[in-house]
């Protein structure tokens, strides 16, 4: 009856106790392998060195095209993204990156079965076209609205100067780049002027070069080796 | 270790003071903000992409990018976070327990108004922030106001309710319908010595540009000159009133219609809306680059 009465009471506890203690753990995620493979003092960078300045690829970037706005929104290293608005409607991003970063994005066009302009081109999932100039620069579109379809994106994709962004010379990077031609002597960019030959693409219109926003550019000093976020 | 970032994203809430003081503005900005949380249901929401691979795909690229220093998430963040508890002056956790016990007039005697300088500065402070904070995340050079200026212009979804909860929840509220020339007017009168005093300054002054206290000023008071029209614009356009303002917490802030002093501070230590939206922006950034790079 004693060791009864005793047992009713300690079961509560007990149960909030084994709860206490599961709940500490963090349940498992199926994002924790890439966790463990990019933190710690030998995780890779997640952007080569080498990687073109994401603001050498502005000029490249199609202009206002009638009701369409063409507006930034990122520029990283390696990276840069404009927004395709009409109005206040967003329907689509354009992006140029360099794969060097990320040999496997270069890699998937190998298997490509088409081209746009005579580069090869892969849709991934159901919203994004692709195609890879100079086995290494990937220029993307991707729907952000329903009614911006698959023709949509191929036609703004020839939009872009993609004459001029395949006379930048970067590091040869091939399109199954290893760790080493990633790491390959600096690239000599060339002068970036539009190509004046573009008019052998099939574009429709030659949209003046982008002039880019970012310009001059101040870089702010890294202010304190000590300022990451506390870990 | 390291803050995981699909974890953090996961773990936003749903509920609670932050959102429910947030949705007040909806009224404002109608559409513009539907409080997105979960790793992979923002991947789903920004990109339209359902496909498990491919969203998978798309967040270990994000978790990369984040994870590596030299790109700027993880001060940003940092930021966003810091500026948020260093503006509180109590620990939210300890208040909010006595809300739903106790009258709204019950727990007010355990806070003290800020007086008008303080409040300035948190306003100054968390606006400074926002440029320094979303220049890293959007690649733009952290001092450079033209760009900031330009992106500014464009904001929309969590960063503009950002702004929004900014320019009502620290300006308004506190400061009154004039918060923007008030604040801009006092800062202007304000030494560096103002400034190192106080703890929203001291929790974010190595990230904010300038070399000592007088340059960090300096930048913190050209930021809110050069920012303050478009302040005084979406004031006006939106219809932001303190009366609105007040009206709208009033449905679940009890009493304090009256106690405005108090709202402020209220809403300083218990509603951590930089943090909140800031995460949702850093996600949305981190996502709109991986779909593209992979």
């Amino acid at each position: 009856m004693f060791q009864n009465g005793w047992l009713k009471r300690l079961a509560p506890l007990l149960i909030c106790l084994v709860l206490l203690v599961t709940s500490c753990a963090s349940a498992p995620s199926k994002y924790d392998q890439v966790q463990k493979d990019t933190t710690g003092f030998r995780a890779p960078a997640a952007v080569a060195k080498k990687a073109e300045k994401g603001g050498t690829f502005n000029q490249f970037f199609p202009g206002d095209q009638g009701e369409y706005n063409v507006i930034p929104y990122q520029e990283k290293k390696g990276f840069a993204e404009y927004k395709l608005q009409k109005g206040d409607k967003t329907l689509a991003m354009l992006t140029i990156n360099d794969t060097t970063s990320l040999p496997t994005a270069a890699a998937k066009y190998n298997d490509a079965t088409e081209k746009v302009v005579g580069y090869p081109s892969v849709d991934q999932g159901t919203t994004a076209t692709g195609i890879l100039v100079n086995g290494r620069y990937q220029v993307k579109v991707l729907s952000r609205d329903p009614s911006f379809t698959k023709e949509d994106r191929v036609s703004w994709l020839q939009k872009f100067d993609l004459k001029g962004l395949a006379q930048l010379k970067g590091a040869p990077v091939a399109a199954t780049a290893s760790p080493k031609a990633a790491s390959a002597p600096k690239a000599v960019t060339q002068p970036l002027t539009p190509a004046p030959n573009s008019a052998t693409a099939p574009t429709t219109t030659k949209p003046a070069p982008k002039v880019g926003f970012k310009l001059p550019r101040l870089e702010l000093p890294n202010l304190s080796p000590t300022l990451q976020p506390a870990s | 270790m390291s803050k995981k970032i699909y974890e953090i994203v996961d773990h936003l809430p749903t509920g609670g003071l932050t959102i429910r003081a947030l949705k007040t503005l909806d009224v404002f900005i109608p559409g513009q903000w539907n409080n997105l949380v979960g790793f992979d249901n923002t991947i789903k929401t920004v990109t339209g992409e359902t496909d498990e691979a491919m969203v998978q795909t798309i967040g270990e690229r994000a978790i990369a990018l984040f994870n590596d220093k030299r790109q700027g998430y993880q001060s940003a963040l940092w930021l966003y976070e810091t500026v948020d508890s260093a503006s509180g002056l109590l620990g939210a956790a300890a208040l909010a327990n006595r809300i739903g016990q106790d009258t709204f007039l019950g727990f007010l005697k355990n806070l003290t108004p800020k007086p008008e300088k303080a409040q300035t500065i948190d306003l100054v402070v968390k606006l400074v922030t926002e440029v320094v904070a979303f220049c890293k995340i959007s690649g733009i050079p952290g001092d450079s106001l033209g760009d900031f200026l330009a992106a500014l212009g464009d904001y929309s979804n969590e960063s503009l309710m950002r702004m929004t909860a900014l320019v009502s929840f620290d300006g308004i509220i506190p400061l009154g319908a004039d918060f923007s020339t008030r604040a801009l007017n006092m800062i202007k009168g304000m030494g560096p010595s103002d400034l190192d005093n106080n703890p929203t300054f001291k929790g974010v002054r190595d990230e904010i540009p300038g070399d000592d206290s007088g340059g960090k000023l300096a930048f913190m008071t050209e930021s809110f000159e050069s920012t303050k029209g478009w302040m005084d614009n979406l004031v006006a356009d939106k219809g932001i009133t303190q009366s609105g303002l007040i009206e709208n917490l009033g449905g679940f802030i009890e009493g304090s219609k009256s106690k405005l002093d108090y709202l402020g501070a209220f809403l300083d230590v218990s509603v951590k809306y930089y943090e909140h939206t800031g995460i949702q922006t850093l996600a949305r950034r981190l996502v709109e680059r991986a779909v593209a790079e992979i």
